[in-house]
């Protein structure tokens, strides 16, 4: 496969290129989805390829190709040279400087999820589902997934890395319905579960099965719930939420290309500028958002990005101020500080773009408890519904599948139907308090979107649940 | 031109040892070239081809993709779904692979467009650039050729080559930004520097925008807003899933008045002005579905498996999407169709609106409560006061929170014209599909809050 990728490396600068790189990318995935009983997927997936990209003259140009053999590694090198030249631009694009990089990484992996039979995947959901079952639960539903990924990366300077990632994850969900309404409520997270660089053993924490009557008895429970008041009130917003919020709010717009406005005919810009770094007041003093490529089991652990940059661990907002934004070596260049670092690319077939890796809330300190006992009327909420934030990342809303009413510090009613909403910096000014290490989790989604032609990623964040004063609750006409 | 998708479902189905077995074939070679700042920065080249293996032993299903189309390839994913096959539990609701239907003859296939190379693509790219003007240009311009092919042991042997052009811009500087997008299955029928010169001239009406407050409004919704209203809407609202579990709004409204009476809704794959297909991922005939006639409720799309849960009270309506994506939402709309009305134009449009707003597009739509279809999303590169029935002063984008069904229960007006909106965002495979959507005024758009200003 090195030698795929070198050919590939060679040809495209004979023809032209100044720079290239080249990733083999082969990527088997497994998906099970059973809902009311019934096995509804039972996915075996496989893909391979290479991708090219090249820097000739001031353009990018990309190509790929699914055979893996010589004709397509050259095939696709010569492509990418031709449409580069064809597309070509008048500005001028530096690369922050790396040294070559070699080596090899691998996922700690105790039990390969592939080693897992398709029966015993398929039991463990059916079983999930079975402890759900109640009467007013119209829809079960339990899904596993499995990954692995080989990913050979070899650059015209001397980078050679190989990558073996294994991914997998799961979740469950109960629906209930009624006349007048329609609830969910899912573990360990909605949206398909939480999937993490892992063996099995991780299906084997998070204990699907035992988990199962509590979410069934809780989406029950909401049909009979009273809908969430609308108002400006205190939140202490769970980690599960928590996590989502980090991602939108704070992880797309430190993306230094959507900075840059490249990204901006799909997924938006940013409300950052790049005179910003250093000095713009993200959010109160409580908060801490750490970009970490290292984080045991996260989605986005790397040893190198698809640029062949080290692992980076860095602040991109500290003590409130935003101190750090996710970069390529080209934006790096363009803003003079930083290597890149943030380069990934879903499988073979597209580009790498600047994306997160993990991207943490760092926990305060005291337990959720202690949160709440700080607010004497207020609202808890937690597990994402919906979501929706402009296109430079300021105003959001947030709808949670649970809400419960907050009284003199203590939890009370469950409430439905709760969102949230409000401007990116004033809402996190409003924070003034981190739950510490103990309540602090670790999560991950696949369904990262971004690019044109559009591209998946796999991103971890870790959370602890936060609470925020005056935040708006419900929708305001 | 569409026998080599065919041939590699054959070929496959040759190694296939179960007892029923279907392959779904999907190639691309398309091209992409994105741009921002007015250069292209994000050019790609993509030639791939996908293999669907579904095996079914007795009702055990499975299935395995690939994209390695050599024998031992072909062999190997046809091995796999066998042996997941034998790893499923009987599944008794499953109808059993379709038989061969005859298929309707469609468009959707265009030489010129499927023989455009990767110098031709960066050149409409630029020509898109250039109609911008001095505006700074964001966006891309993209073609493809894909091919569709289903076969079956079942006798079942249908394929399809398809064309599609999309021309996307986002005319943009500081505090100003415009929208303009066509798409076509033929690139005669796009024109790559009008639609530049109409998003520049739209961003150049969004320079100072205002704030707007809180409330229910008036509102001239362009088409590529409407067709995002639909498309999220129909998730949940017009698929057999939805209806079978109760998220669709209309669960128990089939037959009632839901909308005004100036609303009819199909998905309609048949529809040359559309992205035309002549058959689903099953392989069966595609048709027009009536979804909402006059405002009344007909029904929503089916595939054989939603209808076999529903003990076929409702035969398929040809809208199978593929099996490894069919999933949380089952079989959906893919060719959404709203008819026109009878206004010309949109300043006809903005004086029936007369006091309200208009609205270009919107932004990162999200379900809020489906079984309601409550949507919430922002407003975005285009948003304007309209005043005196005609368009004024521009705003910052709002956010809108707003059950769809309300927003078309009092549509005073709809354009004549309807345009195909693109609908794909080439996340995976590509399959190109979109929505042919009038403008419309409607009296009831519910804004809740204010969000960024227009711009880079």
């Amino acid at each position: 496969v090195r030698d795929l990728c070198e050919r590939a490396v060679e040809a495209a600068l004979a023809s032209g290129a100044s720079y290239a790189d080249a990733r083999v990318v082969t990527r088997r995935s497994q998906h099970v989805l059973t809902k009311n009983g019934r096995v509804e997927v039972v996915n075996d997936v496989e893909s391979e390829g290479i991708g090219v990209r090249v820097l000739a003259g001031n353009a990018w140009g990309f190509a790929c190709d699914r055979r893996l053999e010589p004709a397509g590694a050259e095939g696709a090198a010569g492509r990418a040279v031709e449409f580069a030249r064809a597309a070509a631009g008048s500005h001028h694009r530096d690369l922050a400087s790396i040294e070559p990089a070699e080596g090899t990484y691998r996922t700690p992996c105790e039990r390969h999820p592939f080693d897992v039979s398709l029966e015993d995947k398929i039991g463990l959901c059916l079983a999930a589902e079975e402890a759900m079952r109640r009467p007013e639960i119209k829809v079960t539903q339990a899904s596993v997934r499995a990954l692995q990924e080989r990913k050979t990366l070899v650059s015209s300077e001397g980078t050679a890395v190989v990558h073996e990632l294994v991914e997998c994850g799961g979740g469950i969900d109960a629906i209930a319905v009624s006349d007048a309404t329609f609830q969910i409520r899912s573990y360990p997270s909605a949206h398909g579960g939480i999937s993490r660089q892992s063996g099995w053993e991780y299906l084997d924490e998070l204990g699907l099965v035992t988990e199962a009557p509590r979410v069934a008895e809780e989406a029950a429970a909401l049909l009979q719930a009273d809908v969430c008041p609308s108002g400006t009130t205190d939140v202490v917003i769970g980690a599960e939420q928590m996590a989502l919020q980090v991602h939108e709010s704070v992880g797309h717009p430190t993306e230094l290309d959507r900075v840059y406005g490249t990204e901006a005919s799909y997924a938006g810009t940013s409300f950052l500028k790049p005179r910003d770094l250093g000095s713009l007041a993200y959010g109160s003093s409580h908060m801490n958002i750490l970009s970490d490529a290292t984080t045991p089991g996260g989605l986005g652990t790397f040893a190198f990005d698809d640029e062949g940059v080290p692992a980076r661990r860095e602040h991109v907002v500290r003590e409130g101020v935003l101190s750090g934004f996710l970069t390529s070596r080209e934006t790096a260049a363009r803003i003079g500080a930083g290597a890149g670092g943030s380069m990934r690319a879903d499988g073979w077939s597209r580009m790498p773009l600047v994306r997160m890796t993990n991207l943490h809330l760092e926990p305060g300190e005291g337990s959720l408890e202690e949160l709440l006992a700080g607010v004497r009327e207020g609202v808890y909420l937690d597990t994402n519904r919906s979501w929706s934030i402009d296109d430079k990342r300021l105003n959001f809303q947030f709808g949670t599948q649970l809400a419960r009413e907050i009284r003199n510090g203590e939890l009370g009613r469950l409430l439905r139907d709760a969102t949230y909403t409000g401007i990116t910096p004033v809402f996190w000014a409003s924070l003034d308090g981190v739950a510490g290490p103990e309540e602090w989790r670790l999560y991950g989604v696949t369904n990262c979107g971004k690019g044109q032609p559009g591209q998946s990623a796999h991103v971890s964040h870790g959370a602890a649940p936060a609470r925020f004063r005056s935040v708006q609750v419900g929708v305001q006409t | 031109v569409s026998a080599a998708a065919l041939d590699i479902a054959d070929a496959v189905l040759r190694h296939t040892a179960g007892d029923e077995a279907e392959a779904i074939v999907l190639t691309e070679h398309s091209g992409l070239a994105r741009f921002a700042g007015s250069e292209v920065h994000q050019p790609t080249l993509i030639d791939n081809a996908t293999v669907t293996v579904r095996v079914v032993r007795g009702t055990r299903v499975s299935v395995a993709l690939t994209n390695r189309i050599d024998d031992e390839g072909l062999r190997d994913v046809a091995r796999r779904a066998s042996e997941s096959a034998d790893s499923a539990p009987e599944d008794p609701t499953f109808p059993g692979l379709p038989d061969r239907e005859p298929l309707p003859d469609v468009a959707g296939y265009d030489e010129e467009t499927a023989e455009l190379a990767a110098a031709d693509q960066a050149r409409l790219a630029e020509a898109a650039i250039a109609g911008a003007g001095s505006t700074l240009a964001y966006g891309y311009f993209t073609s493809a050729r894909t091919e569709l092919a289903v076969a079956s042991s079942r006798g079942v042997a249908a394929s399809q080559a398809m064309t599609d052009v999309t021309t996307l811009v986002l005319g943009a500087g500081e505090d100003l930004s415009g929208y303009a997008e066509r798409t076509a299955w033929r690139v005669r029928d796009v024109d790559p520097e009008a639609v530049g010169r109409e998003a520049a001239e739209k961003a150049s009406r969004t320079h100072g925008a205002l704030e707007l407050a809180s409330g229910v409004y008036r509102a001239v919704l362009e088409r590529y807003a409407v067709a995002d209203l639909l498309e999220y809407f129909a998730y949940d609202s017009l698929g057999a899933l939805g209806l079978l579990e109760g998220r669709s709004y209309f669960t128990g409204r089939i037959g009632q008045a839901v909308f005004d009476p100036k609303i009819t809704l199909a998905d309609d794959s048949l529809d040359e002005r559309g992205l035309p297909k002549a058959f689903d991922f099953e392989g069966q005939p595609k048709q027009r579905v009536p979804l909402v006639e006059e405002g009344v409720a007909r029904g929503v799309v089916w595939d054989r498996q939603a209808a076999a849960q529903a003990n076929d009270a409702q035969p398929s309506t040809g809208s199978a999407v593929p099996p490894h994506v069919r999933g949380f939402f089952g079989p959906i709309p893919l060719a959404l169709s709203l008819a026109g009305g009878e206004a010309d134009s949109l300043d006809e449009l903005a004086q029936v609106v007369d006091d309200g707003i208009h609205v270009t597009r919107l932004h990162y739509l999200s379900v809020v409560d489906p079984r309601e279809g409550v949507i919430t999303g922002m407003t975005r590169d285009g948003t304007f006061r309209i005043r005196g029935g005609k368009v004024a002063e521009p705003l910052v984008n709002l956010r809108f929170t707003l059950s769809v069904p309300d927003l078309l229960a009092d549509v005073p007006a709809l354009t004549r014209e309807v345009r195909l909106v693109n609908s794909s965002s080439y996340y995976d495979e590509r399959y190109p599909y979109g929505v042919l959507a009038p403008a419309l005024a409607t009296a009831r758009f519910t804004v809740t809050g204010v969000g960024s200003r227009p711009g880079i």
